[in-house]
């Protein structure tokens, strides 16, 4: 079984024959017999893929990796964080997706929240089912718990992923950056309510 | 040792008659003690040195530093790795050169160009191609090298095996290696785009490879 | 995988990481614009000026009108998580003190704190007794004078006097002679330097050319008020030919 572990900033993806999907030109280094090859959207050919690859854009192509041996997984220097998942969902800005194992279905699903935002975003994924999966940020991850009676608010920049039953929400009337209107940015953060986990980075894009 | 490392983004060194030091310019963050800085007109000797100085445009980053003191050197918030040359050779991308000791000699080579003027030559046309100017200055001698690297630097050991890297994401070698720089046609397909990630540098041999966490070149 | 922090397991006004720090709200600080990455809890965001207009003891302690534009209260309770671009994140606790910093890596500071524009451009005095938090590019470095520092590397510096500058005439003599730049090109950092002496520290970073300050602009504007009309065209000119050399 393909096993990954973070190392800091660097994914280890360790194969015994079979493969790994990874964000494409995220390899840094590989040891052993290893193949690379594009596994484009995930989702077959056709109409359907083609108009999701118009909307995710490159942030979510992805290549295929096969073989024995070690494959070096990093993109900008971000940090890595490997999630398990059991027969769950995780929701990811796709352009933090680093890498997943065989088990677990990936699909592409609208206009990321920063896009909601600030018309900048480009999409988000439902990674689903069970293995595991690499997401990556700018400074190690911070994960916040949400629960009922606890609502989490968080800047749309600095937003990489979730978990769980949750329902977000826009807030505006956070006047902290509207006040001169810098940067075109809508005065907008995120709050979210349910049960849950919220990963965000120490960093805004 | 003549660098010490602070953080992970600086390091100190100690300045002395006979510890000269060669540093990127504008690297200097602070300094205590009589020292004083003096911009370097080239660098590299020989005709590959001079025909790489001049093709890889490098040569004119460096400046001296010389006197009695205690010198911080950084750059732009970039991540710094000290290797120790003792009696080998360090090959690494003239951009990532932080500062090492002055008196560790220096050349400018082509890696993945099968050696000699006309691998250089040859590699030159391929790294102009391939945007990814793999030209490399090898330091040699005794003393101490700071490198450059966004996010810091991981060692790949090799014992005769084989390891692939992205070109960008290659920082240096130390040890008797051969770096082939190889078209992939396989990797072009995976990446598509012709965006220059469809090389790969093969390097094997004994030794040890520098790579960083990002295909960021500065 | 990473813990699972809620508002009770939140460091209470301390680092959450390198790059993220937790403030136990009850009452106010000051932030600046966009520090804030998440908070749990009941919180407004207000500008200064609108805060001011609210309570009085704001235009006491926020006396440093260049950067009201950038500066937020917030006021409420709650934990309120602060972040800056991953840089590193410090808490400094003042006990009727004084530290200057750069302005653009001030990030948060408690009202019982009064901020002051430095007569040092692009930097800014906290004094009093209270906590501030700052960013920095890599961990700080802490070091005595005296001292010489560039001008891109320098944090900020507490209990010594201002420092003054110190340009190496040898360096800039090599440089004229290899014509290697213009009096008026970008500085590479060796020829001009912040000279401190006496007691005190000095705080460190590694250089960082990325980050702009809006309001080092409008301090550098404000100064042309003491050039004559043809002195200011011939300025302008300047400013002109050398934005189009960077643009080529």
């Amino acid at each position: 079984m393909a096993r990954l572990t973070a190392e800091k900033k660097v994914l280890h993806a360790d194969l015994e024959g079979d493969s790994v999907k990874a964000a494409a030109g995220s390899m840094v280094a590989y040891q052993g017999n290893v193949e690379f090859k594009n596994a484009g959207m995930g989702g077959g050919g056709g109409l359907r893929a083609a108009v999701r690859q118009r909307v995710a854009g490159e942030a979510v192509n992805l290549m295929e990796c096969t073989g024995h041996g070690r494959v070096y997984l990093a993109q900008d220097a971000f940090d890595v964080t490997v999630v398990d998942l059991q027969q769950d969902t995780l929701t990811v800005e796709s352009e933090h997706i680093l890498a997943f194992t065989k088990g677990i279905q990936h699909d592409v699903q609208f206009a990321g929240l920063r896009g909601m935002t600030s018309g900048q975003g480009l999409a988000t994924t439902k990674l689903s089912g069970t293995g595991q999966a690499a997401i990556i940020s700018d400074g190690p991850m911070i994960a916040l718990a949400v629960a009922p009676g606890m609502p989490l608010v968080v800047d749309p920049d600095a937003y990489v992923a979730g978990t769980g039953q949750t329902q977000m929400s826009l807030v505006s009337g956070v006047s902290w950056r509207s006040l001169v209107g810098e940067g075109g940015g809508e005065p907008f953060s995120l709050r979210f309510e349910g049960q849950g986990t919220v990963y965000i980075q120490p960093a805004e894009r | 040792m003549t660098f010490e490392q602070i953080n992970a983004k600086v390091v100190r060194a100690q300045v002395g008659p006979g510890q000269e030091v060669l540093a990127r310019r504008g690297a200097m963050l602070g300094y205590e003690g009589q020292v004083t800085f003096r911009p370097l007109a080239g660098q590299g000797q020989g005709v590959g040195g001079r025909v790489g100085a001049v093709m890889s445009g490098e040569s004119n980053k460096m400046m001296a530093t010389e006197g009695q003191g205690r010198v911080l050197y950084g750059f732009r918030g970039l991540y710094v790795t000290i290797i120790q040359i003792t009696g080998d050779s360090l090959t690494v991308e003239a951009d990532r050169l932080l500062a090492h000791s002055a008196n560790l000699q220096t050349s400018i080579e082509m890696v993945g160009g099968g050696g000699g003027m006309g691998g250089a030559i040859r590699g030159a046309v391929r790294g102009a191609m391939t945007g990814q100017g793999l030209f490399t200055t090898k330091l040699s001698g005794q003393g101490t090298v700071a490198l450059l690297s966004h996010g810091g630097t991981f060692p790949l050991q090799l014992n005769g095996e084989m390891v692939g890297v992205d070109p960008q994401a290659y920082v240096g070698h130390v040890g008797a290696l051969q770096v082939d720089l190889k078209a992939s046609v396989g990797f072009r397909d995976a990446i598509g785009r012709g965006s220059g990630e469809a090389f790969q540098l093969h390097i094997s041999g004994h030794g040890t490879v520098y790579v960083q966490a990002s295909e960021k070149k500065f | 995988m990473p813990t699972i922090y809620d508002p009770n397991s939140l460091p209470v006004d301390d680092n959450i990481n390198h790059y993220a720090f937790s403030i136990d709200l009850n009452g106010e600080w000051f932030t600046s614009k966009g520090a804030m990455i998440a908070y749990y809890g009941n919180i407004d965001f207000s500008g200064v000026a609108a805060f001011a207009s609210r309570a009085a003891w704001v235009a006491a302690r926020f006396s440093s009108p260049l950067y009201t534009q950038d500066w937020v209260v917030a006021a409420g309770q709650g934990k309120l998580v602060i972040g800056d671009r991953g840089n590193d994140i410090n808490s400094y606790d003042l006990e009727d003190g004084n530290l200057t910093i750069k302005a653009v890596n001030l990030l948060a500071f408690q009202p019982s704190l009064e901020l002051k524009q430095s007569i040092v451009p692009g930097f800014v005095t906290l004094i009093g007794t209270g906590k501030f938090l700052a960013s920095s590019n890599g961990p700080v470095i802490f070091v005595e004078p005296p001292f010489r520092a560039d001008p891109d590397a320098l944090l900020g510096w507490a209990d010594c006097p201002s420092p003054s500058q110190h340009y190496d005439y040898n360096w800039m003599a090599q440089s004229f002679m290899a014509g290697i730049q213009g009096m008026f090109g970008r500085e590479s950092g060796e020829e001009r330097q912040y000279d401190f002496t006496g007691a005190g520290t000095i705080l460190m970073q590694s250089s960082e050319m990325l980050r702009v300050d809006s309001a080092l602009m409008r301090i550098v504007e404000s100064q042309t008020n003491l050039l004559d009309a043809n002195s200011a065209g011939a300025l302008g000119h300047k400013l002109i030919a050398r934005a189009q050399q960077s643009n080529m």
